[in-house]
């Protein structure tokens, strides 16, 4: 039987913003519904409304035509609505069947039963005794779909499912949705990213503000009409820079770098060896969680592993700690803009200082000159492009994507050889993901060298000079740009071999 | 010979009974914790149950309706715990705190009549073969019912916790509560219904004390017995069975210090009074160093004030 399911003038208003305004919209089963737009559009609340998370102002939802009322999860699952969270909803610490049976009503042996028809009939491979902790990420969203099939849906919801895979897991994905979407179940895919909308879905909506800008046939759209319904402007592509390697001097250079946790969450970094060029932009790819963020942390000094690895400038810098390293002109952005990089609670020039805390012009003995850092603040402000002067908001009001600039912004406004940054664009929308890639392509042009640890590949086949792909804490071999297509970097990322 | 022997059965048994308190609050924190919640109101909840069996005993002179009363006054007081953290979304540890001290002073005024009057003797289980038995009768035998059920409750609580429906919810709680909730579990309920059954097992803990351990009500009878308690959760990594042996070794130190300050050996007796807590702690730090198991054992929202998104 054909599954329909149909909003009606759903609204959600927050104190801070319309999340969804009259949104009207009707799905049918045996297709792949995209909901596309940008991050704050709206899509999430939509689907939280969905799956019973969150109750609407107002609005009504049908299926098959019939009103149904979603107060909790308990009355999506009543009504065979499955959602898979982008954030997902697992519990760390308990095993992978313990999960699965956490909301099932079935006796243990049946549920095992029917689990492992499933894991058959799909080809996925799960350990099911394992803690859900010990799975890669692919293998947790696996979990979240395995959850949701055990209750036979009729409509399963995908949250950015793509946002955590390996080129390899999202072409396995696909082909799961497609075999889903055959058996009649109706499947609405959120995403931002739009090469996807049009590789595998069949409708697009597209989002903007918390309203629906435009319904349509994937056929009839492109990349290009699709990114200027979602932005709601015509954007400007930046080109990618042309190193003419101007520059030979080595600036850093790691060497045998080893790092081992008793932590089972960290992930332990095996012999990393790679050198930096003045002036120039090394991507390091991969899936979130292969030991990016302990590399990270390495290199700002927030771990210290050993005394002779890293080299910087000709000196050793090893066991220097993130605020020498800084005075030795490094500069860091941190993944996690929130709680690594900046305190929200904190006004914006107090931000600002933080990093600085050395610096003659802003403390005199002791004593905090307010004047100096503000008009410090304010420069850092109007260089790039915050959208406030208002030094003393504080820094929890800024948008992701001005937060982001002006942590940059804080690193860059010192003018230091080498910066460091880990997913500078991660959740920010096109607008300040432009600006952030121009600032970083033009300090590479001034000189300067940049290391870009990042889990998005465009964003790396477009800044990097040189790339290599980390992968449960070993490092491919270093590549050039030019000799490096994003199916190399998927098989790479997924464990693979390229020679 | 046998005379030795039957000594140390009774020290054993001594142990053992001094024991039980620790076991009891414990096992009920440890369920409270595992859902996510931290109480620190273990002292206050443990010494309003003190009091509340010791009066009710007085006045009714009925134990059953005296043990009774004291569960069901700590669990009345972690109501409050309950609705200040869960609905008022108060931080876990101020509140704790403050429960605390107000269970101090609620039964230090609440006790003043009572002081100086003798108690009930508690009906024992088996005395006779306590005393026909040398050796294992002292260890096994002449208890109150109340201790037989402290060493069952590990284990039941380990039971529980691993293998039931419900375990496997509280520990989902602990886990994640957001998950949770958008699972369809009622995470609000879920830690309640654990605070109040803290707060019960913590009462349970002050009846022990006031009307089987040391019959009688004494102003801060329960000394610091809750912290210690709170402690052995911690030490134990949320794992009911090394709580039942950190309370064994805690009362073991804590007699035979006694029995070494009677004979009269040349050590300091603040070292042997700190004895206890110093080994409790290094012998359950040693023994729970598999940090892959703490970071599966430790209720990872532990003290997380839970807000639903409406």
């Amino acid at each position: 039987m054909n599954t329909k399911l149909r909003v009606s003038e759903i609204s959600k208003i927050y104190p801070s913003c319309v999340a969804n305004d009259e949104i009207s919209l009707e799905f049918g089963s045996g297709k792949i519904y995209a909901l596309l737009g940008e991050n704050g559009a709206g899509k999430s609340t939509l689907v939280k409304i969905l799956s019973g998370v969150v109750r609407p102002d107002k609005g009504e939802v049908f299926l098959n035509d019939k009103s149904i009322k979603l107060n909790s999860p308990l009355d999506a699952k009543k009504n065979n609505i499955g959602m898979v969270f982008q954030h997902f909803n697992l519990f760390e610490t308990l095993s992978v069947f313990e999960n699965l049976s956490i909301d099932s009503d079935k006796r243990n042996e049946d549920l095992r039963l029917s689990v492992n028809n499933i894991l058959k009939k799909y080809n996925f491979k799960i350990d099911l005794d394992i803690p859900v902790l010990n799975l890669s990420a692919g293998q947790k969203q696996k979990v979240e779909i395995i959850r949701c099939l055990i209750r036979n849906p009729k409509v399963l919801i995908m949250d950015e499912p793509t946002s955590v895979l390996t080129e390899q897991e999202t072409e396995d994905l696909f082909v799961s949705l497609k075999q889903f979407s055959d058996e009649g179940i109706l499947i609405i895919y959120i995403t931002h990213k739009l090469k996807e909308v049009l590789s595998i879905c069949d409708e697009v909506a597209v989002m903007r503000k918390g309203k629906i800008v435009s319904v349509s046939k994937t056929k009839e759209e492109k990349i290009e009409t699709l990114a200027n319904k979602m932005v709601g402007e015509n954007l400007s592509t930046i080109k990618k820079k042309i190193n003419n390697f101007k520059y030979k001097d080595e600036i850093l250079k790691i060497s045998n770098l080893n790092f081992s946790s008793d932590d089972p969450y960290e992930t332990n970094l095996i012999n990393l060896n790679f050198s930096l060029k003045k002036g120039e932009c090394l991507g390091i790819a991969g899936i979130s969680g292969n030991g990016q963020s302990e590399l990270f942390q390495i290199l700002s000094g927030e771990i210290i592993t050993d005394y002779t690895s890293i080299k910087f400038r000709d000196k050793e810098i090893s066991k220097l700690n993130p605020r020498e390293r800084r005075e030795y002109l490094m500069a860091f952005s941190p993944e996690d803009r929130i709680s690594q990089a900046a305190v929200p609670e904190l006004k914006i020039y107090e931000n600002v200082a933080l990093n600085n805390f050395k610096s003659s012009n802003f403390f005199e003995k002791g004593l905090v000159n307010e004047k100096k850092i503000k008009e410090h603040s304010k420069k850092i402000l109007s260089n790039f492009s915050v959208n406030t002067d208002n030094v003393e908001m504080k820094s929890q009001f800024l948008s992701g994507g001005n937060l982001q600039k002006l942590i940059i912004g804080r690193e860059l406004i010192t003018s230091p050889e080498l910066l460091v940054c880990f997913n500078p664009t991660w959740g920010l929308d096109v607008g300040a993901i432009n600006y952030i890639h121009e600032t970083l392509i033009n300090i590479n042009e001034q000189g300067k060298s940049s290391i870009l640890i990042s889990t998005d590949n465009d964003e790396l086949l477009k800044l990097s000079d040189r790339i290599c792909v980390i992968y449960k804490g070993k490092l491919s071999k270093i590549m050039d740009v030019n000799e490096v297509t994003p199916e190399k970097l998927g098989i790479l990322m997924g464990g693979g071999s390229i020679d | 010979m046998s005379f030795d022997l039957n000594f140390i059965g009774i020290l054993i048994g001594a142990i053992m009974a001094s024991s039980v308190p620790l076991i009891l609050a414990a096992s009920g924190e440890l369920i409270t914790e595992r859902s996510g919640v931290l109480n620190l109101g273990v002292e206050g909840m443990m010494i309003i149950g003190a009091i509340s069996g010791f009066a009710l005993m007085v006045i009714s002179d009925n134990l059953f309706l005296a043990v009774i009363g004291s569960m069901t006054s700590g669990l009345i007081i972690s109501i409050i715990f309950g609705v200040l953290t869960q609905s008022l979304l108060t931080n876990h540890v101020a509140t704790g705190l403050a429960l605390t001290i107000f269970g101090i002073g609620m039964s230090a005024m609440i006790g003043k009549n009572f002081v100086g009057i003798p108690g009930k003797e508690f009906p024992l289980l088996f005395v006779n073969l306590k005393e026909n038995i040398p050796f294992l009768g002292p260890i096994l035998f002449g208890h109150s019912v109340i201790l037989y059920f402290a060493f069952l409750l590990p284990f039941l609580t380990n039971y529980f916790l691993k293998k039931t429906k419900i375990g496997l919810i509280i520990r989902a709680v602990g886990d994640s509560p957001t998950s949770a909730s958008n699972q369809g579990i009622n995470v609000i309920l879920v830690r309640y219904s654990c605070i109040l059954y803290g707060g019960a097992m913590c009462g349970l803990a002050g009846a022990y004390l006031s009307l089987i351990y040391t019959p009688q009500w004494i102003e801060n009878m329960t000394g610091g017995r809750g912290w210690i308690a709170l402690a052995l959760v911690v030490f134990a990594t949320w794992s009911p069975i090394k709580v039942l042996i950190g309370a064994l070794i805690f009362g073991g130190i804590t007699i035979s210090q006694l029995h070494m300050q009677a004979v009269g050996l040349r050590i300091p007796v603040q070292l042997l009074s700190a004895l206890p807590y110093i080994m409790t702690i290094i012998v359950l730090v040693v023994i729970s160093r598999d940090s892959r198991k703490i970071k599966l054992n430790t209720p990872t929202s532990l003290g997380q004030i839970f807000y639903k998104e409406k």
